[in-house]
């Protein structure tokens, strides 16, 4: 079994609630698509290409310059909740994680760096980091791509740029998102409009874990779907763009909410750090929910005394995969409400003091 | 785990449901998501990117024979045919995008807005693409050198030609000519 349990205490960078408009912009992300050449797509791969393609990206990722050291581990061969752990941590997507045959993820111990082998593309390398980095994000992920190449030989046409298996990647295989907090959009509801203006110019909404998945606690995801025809900095550019004007918007409402209703909402707050301060069971929906209202309370200084990494520490380490790592044992799920209610306790505690 | 509504059949279809504000979990059967009627998320996930292909290769505005013909295409590499590919939405290998070329284009430019790549190019493909420029050239310099009756100047740039389509690998399998 291979041995997680450093990332129980050590969150990722982009856990930090560092970087650009950190109390509306949670994380940036870029990722890039890439496949061997000479070897066919997974939907096509018989079970030993697919182990000749994962043979071959693993010794190529232990061989590459990389400047940052990172560790390769065999999904194939890891235990279902310790997959679940990895998606929580955004490290591998859920696709990744509950498919079948040879595959692995290769990560850096500070989780800025992932590279999946053998999702729906032979290689999938992410970079992930807290805050709107986006261009930081970008340039390391090609870093990693450059020192990759130097061993792989990846499919290409000069016509349609890397060749992936879906047509959605082809050109560029770039896909890059920023994680949004847009509690007061929500609650005003003006967020429709954002999602209305967003899809004008081609960029896509998403949920917390990406494709396919609902947005829930006010969290959206907001990337680029054109990936040929435009140049990497030119897909980067645009979405750069337009993030600091929903910024701005949310952040114009929160005032206005503050100041129209700012007893409803203080109370909302509260509320919601109460219950989180006294809860005996908890399930992860509501602490999704009630943590976004209190991230709100933190950065309109509502609440003082908690950090935004507290928050972020929380909302990846209530999660099922995690609380079971923290507790060494299988939960049934209301075992896990108790189990996240008392951490929960514990943490803030930590941060603001015992109560009662 | 069993649908929740026979508790007969597995529950392959899991739904999130929002009543007055609580998240409700229903893990269903195929055949009971069916009968109620269920517009499932993860099902239209899986389904809709494949058939929203699929209508745009057929609104592309062939006849019928002319669509069918094409859709009978298959990559000499992975065996895939075209009409498989615009089922799944998905390639079968990377010499896919060079077989279904023709049907492809179109399909490309309504997704992207744009039909030739203009980012990245990976070092490897550049020095490719470079040599196999300069062997078009040379292999034209050395007609020219046929046609000019300069044999020796001529011989001298068989052997670089030859050279350099055995770096780029034409000679792999020793047959020499």
């Amino acid at each position: 079994m291979i041995e997680l349990s450093h990332l129980q205490v050590l969150s990722g960078e982009w856990l930090s609630g560092g970087g650009a408009e950190a109390d509306v912009v949670v994380s940036s992300r870029a990722r890039l698509a890439r496949n061997v050449a000479g070897f066919p797509f997974l939907t096509r791969a018989s079970e030993e290409k697919r182990a000749a393609v994962e043979e071959l990206v693993r010794a190529s990722i232990k061989d590459s310059s990389l400047r940052t050291r990172v560790n390769y581990h065999d999904l194939a061969a890891m235990e279902h909740v310790e997959r679940q752990f990895l998606v929580e941590r955004h490290l591998i997507s859920r696709d990744h994680a509950f498919a079948q045959g040879p595959r692995g993820v290769a990560f850096a111990p500070d989780e800025r760096i992932s590279i999946m082998v053998n999702e729906e593309d032979h290689l999938r390398i992410q970079s992930l980091r807290a805050g709107l980095e986006l261009r930081e994000a970008f340039e390391l992920a090609n870093e990693i791509d450059d020192a990759l190449e130097e061993r792989i030989d990846y499919a290409y046409s000069s016509q349609f740029g890397y060749l992936t298996a879906c047509p959605t990647n082809l050109g560029t295989g770039m896909r890059v998102s920023v994680m949004l907090h847009l509690p007061a959009l929500v609650i005003t509801r003006e967020i429709e409009k954002v999602f209305q203006a967003v899809n004008k110019i081609n960029l896509a909404v998403r949920g917390l874990y990406g494709e396919g998945t609902q947005a829930s606690g006010d969290f959206y995801q907001i990337s680029n779907q054109v990936t040929l025809g435009k140049t990497e900095v030119e897909i980067v550019d645009n979405l750069v763009s337009v993030i600091p004007q929903i910024v701005k918007y949310e952040r114009k409402v929160r005032q206005t909410l503050l100041q129209a209703k700012r007893v409803v909402l203080e109370d909302k707050i509260w509320r919601a750090l109460g219950v989180l301060r006294f809860a005996r069971t908890i399930t992860s929906e509501e602490t999704l929910e009630l943590l976004s209202l209190v991230r709100l309370g933190v950065h309109l200084t509502v609440i003082e005394g908690i950090s935004t990494s507290t928050i972020n520490e929380l909302l990846v380490l209530s999660q099922p995969a995690h609380l079971q790592k923290v507790e060494s044992a299988k939960l049934s799920s209301h075992e896990r409400d108790v189990v996240r209610a008392r951490y929960i306790r514990e943490r803030l505690s930590k941060d603001m003091g015992p109560v009662g | 785990m069993l649908c929740q509504n026979c508790s007969k059949r597995a529950a392959t279809v899991h739904l999130t449901e929002v009543v007055s504000n609580m998240k409700k979990e229903i893990h269903l059967c195929e055949e009971c998501a069916q009968a109620k009627g269920v517009a499932i998320k993860t099902h239209i996930q899986g389904l809709e990117i494949p058939e929203f292909f699929g209508q745009l290769a057929q609104s592309h505005g062939q006849t019928a024979s002319g669509a069918n013909a094409e859709a009978q295409v298959r990559c000499d590499s992975c065996g895939l045919t075209f009409e498989a590919f615009r089922n799944s939405g998905k390639f079968g290998c990377p010499d896919c995008v060079a077989s279904f070329k023709k049907g492809l284009v179109g399909l490309v430019e309504r997704i992207h807005g744009g039909t030739q790549h203009r980012g990245k190019v990976p070092n490897r493909a550049t020095e490719r693409i470079a040599k196999q420029k300069e062997l078009m050239e040379l292999r034209e310099e050395l007609k020219r050198a046929v046609a000019e009756e300069a044999y020796e100047r001529a011989a001298q740039l068989r052997d670089t030609v030859h050279k350099l389509e055995s770096k780029l690998g034409y000679h792999t399998d020793g047959a020499d000519e």
